[in-house]
């Protein structure tokens, strides 16, 4: 067992898929799963460092142990179920404040999982419409009627409020709406990433994967890895591991209050 | 699985508001050094004894009764109170899959407590080394000394010998011990007052130095303080929100700081300058030398009692909400992830790599590795669990009770017997760090090795490839289990105890023959690729031979390749096998590898005469001759000559023609293979052609004898056909071109040969050899009027040559077609054509006489002006020639008049250049740089090279 060099750890409500996106992604299976107690970590080996990837529970009643867990992160990845707006909201709500812990240049992911379901009832509904127009609601099978899907454009809203939130409170970077801009523009990120302060544009940080067929699951790992090895880097570069001693270590204190209230 | 304990020993709880006791064994070694230079990721050791191999450390071996339930220290007494504190569970799924990591024992019993009173109840315990201490209610601390004892079974006992009991004055319960054994010293927790009492005697120290006010105690077991005789002691205060810490020494006590905390802190552990402390409402780290804190997570005290309890270096475990096992660094970072209690935990503990949790009714073991729940052990109204250097102990309010952890490798292969592969790995792997490098590696291999039998019967053999060849597995473990495979003369005999419960694939597969066969391609595939790495050193032949059986039996292809590559199988083994399996093509390469030659060639020659059946090859006669042609062996060429011959001439003779030439020993006599291709003609006839074309010897009897074989050839084919043919055979054209080129034959044997059979061009030639051109010539323009081959003959026949030699030749052919005659018109063509043709070899002026009047120029011109420009051609030339010869001389004569002009005058002080005497004489050579010498002198610097080149003499 070594050391892990660097962490990431994904935060969502319950039954978003978290679990399931690991799995597909560590041992390239969907199984059924079982709710997370408490928390689970792999360990992936990605070029020569040891990346620790942490699944956490979603349950409310695990919460309190969301900011030990971000304590330190590399990056988070923000989950939610395409079909489930509410879990869109929490992230924002209650998972947001969790990250106050990771490191101060953490990265963020926001992933809507389970599109295959957007999928099938996307054509589901053409079917429909086909048809027979107007019995929208009727003897379609009995399937309960779905809520409207999340956008994607929901989801980069959230990232730049992550983001403006992240810079408002650290106060040394300039304004979101200018890096995201600037950002946007750029192609290779992570070499950007590893000399200049820079963040990713948003809509490459939104992600929208399957964990039942694998769609886009290795694409949000391994884009956040090679984006974290910088990271790595930078942390080796400003000394020893903050995990060491934390006496020396700055960590602003905690706000309580939610990211953008 | 489904660990059913019964404590017999037991009694029911007779008060149930007994006083308070505790139980505490004595370990604490000293306030320095524990578990420094452990690795912080890994947590603790494991402790001695796990491996179960030294039986000094281990007397625990309680692996065979597995099932059995606690032994019992009164056996014979067993009370009908019994199972008090042990129920018969129930079944949880994690038991489905448990291992069984630890048994209980008992070490004390409720009757070396009581002794005569009603009654007692531990509050307590502290174990250090041998000395277990409890600590009661009713503030009397017991001190034992605890023996423990393997049994002939292979189970362990404990023994506890009680030395001395003490009341220490109070009222009130006996709330902790810990034990110091660098100071010699146990403090003692009870009314809130912390006394220092000796270690043997249980007496207070005589300077009555204690800790007043302290609520509950920790020991820093990574103290900051670099002195060994004293113990860092950190105090939850009974004031409000009040930390302290002391340094106890032998005999006086001295507080070195007080830190207050943001709620009140219910329990706290230390590790160097960080405190973890369990406030009301959460979880912080705090560092005490620089006041920082650290928030983990927030808990409820209301609804559970805190667990805080360091488990190695700067790493705690602590629990957490919804009963989960929380592990965090003093960073404030979890490192591993979380093991799932129930909700109502009271304690835990830690022997690596496992975690062990009491709750009211089940002591819960968890892996640290996996975090999987590997063991459930019944056990009620536990109260204490704890760790003390890795003995692990439990108690009710009655009796206290070791958990004894089962030898790691034992753990490991009852995981393995249950096929649990990964963990078994998993398990293994963990213990890597904690055991000596060699003897973990030897342990491991042989995990490892086991663990690829197991994927090996699943049939996963991509994995079990990787574990044999991780586990570097000796390969004929694996060819034993397929029956026959190994030779006979194999040394090998499978590790014990076994790696695997196979008796052979048979066992295996249960006689399922796809599965077999599925068995046995994964063998040849694995063999094939380890027999030339260094897993196949030392067994080269085990695994060769297999390989061999193996391809034999499935009729594969790299049977052959196998053979004749380089290889190792035995002989006597292979040979019965390919026999068996009609593999007689086979069987000759291995007799040829193993240099019985004679023994291949007869089985490929009995194959070939149809005796025995084999068709691997189709061209098994070529191949043979083939093998004939490169053998060296002679004798064994002669034996198998006829057998060639007979069959094909033409083939056959190739172990004589086709040999390679290079090697000396190879080649054969001449003389004996032409007396033993006597009967065979076709094949003499190649041979002598080896002989005389291909290796050019120049021995006149290969070449009479070959042009005779031809000459005989053309003969019978003559006689066959109509005679008259136009076009000359094959058969006649090497002849024809032996003749020719060949210098040693018997001319005149031939020619005797050849009269009257009608062969005017091979007279032709045979006259030209005896250098007959008249004789030849006519032959051919007037027999056969072939006059391009007599124009031939005359280029062949001058060939190497001068030129009047040619010249003469021509003369005489143009002299024959001249001649007056019936054919003179047919003729006379052929003479311009030759004339035209050849004018440089003929010379004009003897010519033009000879050539009727009657002939137009017209019809000569190609040769007259060929005539007449060579001509010219040679006066021009002979006239340049003339001219520069001239000016050649003239040059000479300048030269000479030139060297006449000066004057040379000579007397007697001039002396020789060269020898430096004067002349004597007038005679005198002078060089052409004005230089006189001796004539003698001149001649001797002649011969001596390092002069300078001679000039002119005068
Ligand atoms: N159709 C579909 N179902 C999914 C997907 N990901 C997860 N699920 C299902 O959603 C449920 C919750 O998944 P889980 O991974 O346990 O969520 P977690 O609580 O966030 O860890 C399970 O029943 C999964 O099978 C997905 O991409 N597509
Ligand atoms: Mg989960």
């Amino acid at each position: 067992m070594r050391k892990p060099d660097g962490k990431i750890v994904l935060l969502g409500d319950m039954n978003v898929g978290k679990t399931s996106l690991l799995q597909r992604y560590m041992e390239r299976r969907f199984p059924d799963t079982v709710s997370t107690v408490g928390g689970a970590f792999y360990l992936k080996q990605w070029r020569s460092y040891n990346i620790s990837i942490w699944d956490t529970a979603g349950r409310e009643q695990f919460h309190g142990l969301g900011s030990m867990y971000c304590r330190g992160a590399a990056a988070v990845i923000l989950t939610y179920d395409v079909n489930h707006p509410q879990s869109l909201v929490e992230l924002e709500d209650r998972f947001l404040g969790l990250t106050d812990t990771a490191n101060t240049d953490c990265l963020f992911a926001i992933v809507g999982n389970k599109v295959d379901l957007v999928e099938d009832r996307a054509a589901e509904a053409r079917e429909k419409e086909g048809h027979g127009p107007g019995t929208a609601g009727g003897g379609g099978g009995g399937s309960p009627q779905v809520p409207r899907q999340v956008r994607p454009e929901d989801a980069v809203a959230l990232y730049k409020k992550i983001l403006k939130y992240k810079m408002l409170d650290e106060k040394e970077v300039p304004a979101a709406e200018q890096m995201c801009f600037e950002t946007s523009a750029k192609t290779g990120y992570n070499v950007d990433l590893l000399f200049e302060k820079e963040v990713p544009a948003a809509e490459q940080m939104c992600f929208e994967t399957s964990a039942k067929t694998g769609y886009n699951v290795d694409l949000l790992f391994e884009t956040l890895f090679d984006m974290v090895v910088p990271v790595i880097l930078r942390q080796r570069a400003q000394g020893p591991p903050q995990t060491v001693d934390i006496s020396s270590c700055k960590t602003p204190r905690r706000t309580r209050s939610g990211c953008c209230a | 699985m489904w660990d059913i304990l019964k404590l017999a020993s037991l009694r029911e709880s007779q008060e149930p508001g007994g006083e308070l006791c505790a139980v505490n064994i004595c370990g604490r070694c000293g306030p320095h050094g524990r578990q420094t230079g452990m690795e912080p990721w890994l947590g603790p050791c494991y402790p001695a004894g796990w491996l179960g191999t030294q039986p000094a450390v281990s007397p625990w071996r309680a692996w065979r009764d597995a099932a059995v339930s606690l032994p019992l220290a009164g056996a014979g007494r067993a009370s009908p109170k019994s199972g008090s504190g042990w129920r018969e569970g129930r079944r949880s799924p994690a038991d489905m899959m448990s291992t069984k990591a630890f048994t209980l024992v008992s070490a004390v019993e409720w009757e070396l407590l009581a002794g005569d009173k009603e009654r007692v109840h531990i509050e307590c315990v502290e174990c250090c080394g041998k000395n277990l201490y409890v600590g009661t209610g009713d503030c009397v601390v017991y001190h034992f000394l605890l023996e423990e004892r393997a049994l002939p079974t292979g189970t362990a006992t404990f023994s506890a010998t009680k030395q001395l009991h003490r009341h220490l004055g109070f009222r009130k319960p006996v709330n902790e011990l810990r034990a110091a054994s660098a100071l010699n010293r146990l403090l003692v927790l009870c009314d809130n007052s912390i006394t220092l009492v000796n270690m043997m005697s249980l007496e207070p120290v005589p300077s009555g130095a204690r800790i007043k006010g302290a609520a509950a105690l920790a020991l820093n077991e990574n103290p900051v303080n670099g002195d060994p005789f004293c113990v860092e002691v950190c105090i939850i205060s009974v004031k409000r929100r009040t930390i302290q810490l002391f340094l106890v020494y032998e005999d006086r006590v001295q507080i070195v700081r007080e830190v207050s905390t943001p709620e009140q802190p219910l329990a706290v552990a230390v590790d160097g300058h960080f405190l973890c402390l369990a406030l009301t409402t959460q979880y912080i780290i705090l560092n005490y030398n620089t006041g920082f804190s650290q928030d983990l997570f927030p808990y409820c005290s209301e609804e559970k009692r805190p667990i805080v309890k360091r488990i190695g270096r700067q790493e705690f475990l602590l629990a957490g909400p919804g009963g989960l096992g929380m592990f965090a660094t003093v960073a404030g970072i979890s490192q591993r992830a979380p093991v799932h209690w129930s909700e109502n935990v009271i304690g835990a503990a830690i022997c690596f790599p496992y975690v062990i949790a009491l709750d009211d009714e089940f002591i819960t073991v968890h892996s640290m590795l996996d975090q999987q729940q590997k063991q459930t052990l019944p056990f009620k109204e536990g109260h204490i669990l704890q760790d003390f250097e890795g003995r692990v102990i439990v108690a009710t309010s009655k009796g206290v009770y070791i958990l004894v952890p089962l030898p790691l490798e034992k753990q490991i292969q009852d995981l393995l017997a249950s096929h649990r592969v990964e963990e078994a790995l998993v398990l293994a792997k963990g213990a890597r760090r904690n055991i000596p490098k060699e003897k973990f590696q030897v342990m491991y291999r042989r995990i490892l090795q086991q663990a690829g039998f197991i994927q090996f019967a699943q049939l996963q053999f991509l994995e079990a490839k990787e574990l044999f060849r991780s586990g570097q597995l000796d390969v004929r473990e694996l060819i034993s289990l397929y029956p026959f495979l190994l030779p006979t003369s194999s040394s090998f005999t499978r590790s014990h105890p076994p790696l695997h419960e196979y008796a052979d694939l048979n066992q295996l597969t249960q006689g399922d023959q796809e599965k077999m066969a599925k068995c046995k391609r994964f063998l040849m595939s694995y063999l094939n690729e380890v027999r030339s790495t260094e897993v196949a050193n030392g067994y080269k032949e085990d695994i060769d031979t297999a390989l061999l059986k193996l391809y034999a039996e499935a009729d594969h292809d790299s049977l052959l390749d196998l053979l004749v590559t380089e290889n190792s199988c035995l002989l006597t083994d292979s040979a019965a096998w390919l026999e068996k399996h009609n593999k007689y093509f086979a069987l000759g390469l291995l007799y040829h590898y193993n240099n019985q030659d004679a023994a291949a060639v007869q089985l490929w020659v009995n194959i070939v005469n149809g005796d025995i059946h084999d068709s691997t090859r189709s061209d098994l006669y070529e191949y043979v001759v083939d093998f004939l042609t490169y053998s060296l062996d002679q004798e064994l060429v002669w034996k198998y000559a006829d057998w060639v011959l007979q069959k094909s001439e033409e083939v056959g003779v190739q172990v004589f023609t086709k040999r390679p030439l290079d090697k000396q020993q190879n080649s054969f006599n001449p003389d004996s293979v032409i007396t033993c291709l006597k009967k065979y003609s076709k094949a003499l006839v190649k041979y002598l052609e080896h002989l005389v074309i291909d290796r050019r010897l120049q021995k006149e009897e290969y070449h009479t004898q070959l042009a005779l074989l031809y000459l005989d050839e053309v003969l019978r084919q003559r006689s066959g056909a109509d005679s008259g043919a136009a076009e000359a055979t094959e058969a006649q054209l090497k002849l024809r071109h032996l003749l020719q080129e060949s210098d040693l034959y018997r001319v005149h044997l031939l020619i005797d040969r050849i009269r009257g059979a009608g062969l005017p061009m091979e007279s032709a030639i045979l006259h030209g050899k005896l250098e007959e051109h008249e004789e030849a010539l006519r032959i051919l323009v007037h027999e056969l009027r072939d006059f391009p081959a007599a124009e031939d003959y005359c280029l062949w026949r001058s060939e190497g040559r001068d030129p009047p030699y040619r010249q003469r030749l021509f003369h005489t052919l143009l002299a024959m077609y001249l001649q007056p005659g019936p054919a003179a018109p047919e003729l006379t063509v052929a003479a311009t054509d030759l004339l035209n043709h050849h004018a440089a070899d003929f010379d004009a002026a003897r010519v033009l006489p000879l050539l009727p009047g009657s002939w137009s120029v017209q019809l000569l011109h190609p040769f007259l002006t060929g005539a007449v420009r060579s001509s010219v051609h040679a006066r021009r030339t002979t006239q340049v020639a003339l001219g520069l010869a001239k000016s050649e001389n003239l040059i000479y004569k300048y030269d000479k008049m030139k060297l006449k002009g000066s004057s040379v005058q000579l007397s007697d002080k001039k002396v020789c250049q060269m020898c430096q005497n004067p002349f004597c004489e007038p005679v005198f050579v002078r060089y052409p740089n004005g230089g006189l010498v001796h004539t003698h002198c001149a001649t001797s610097r002649h011969t001596n090279p390092s002069s300078p080149g001679p000039g002119a003499r005068t």
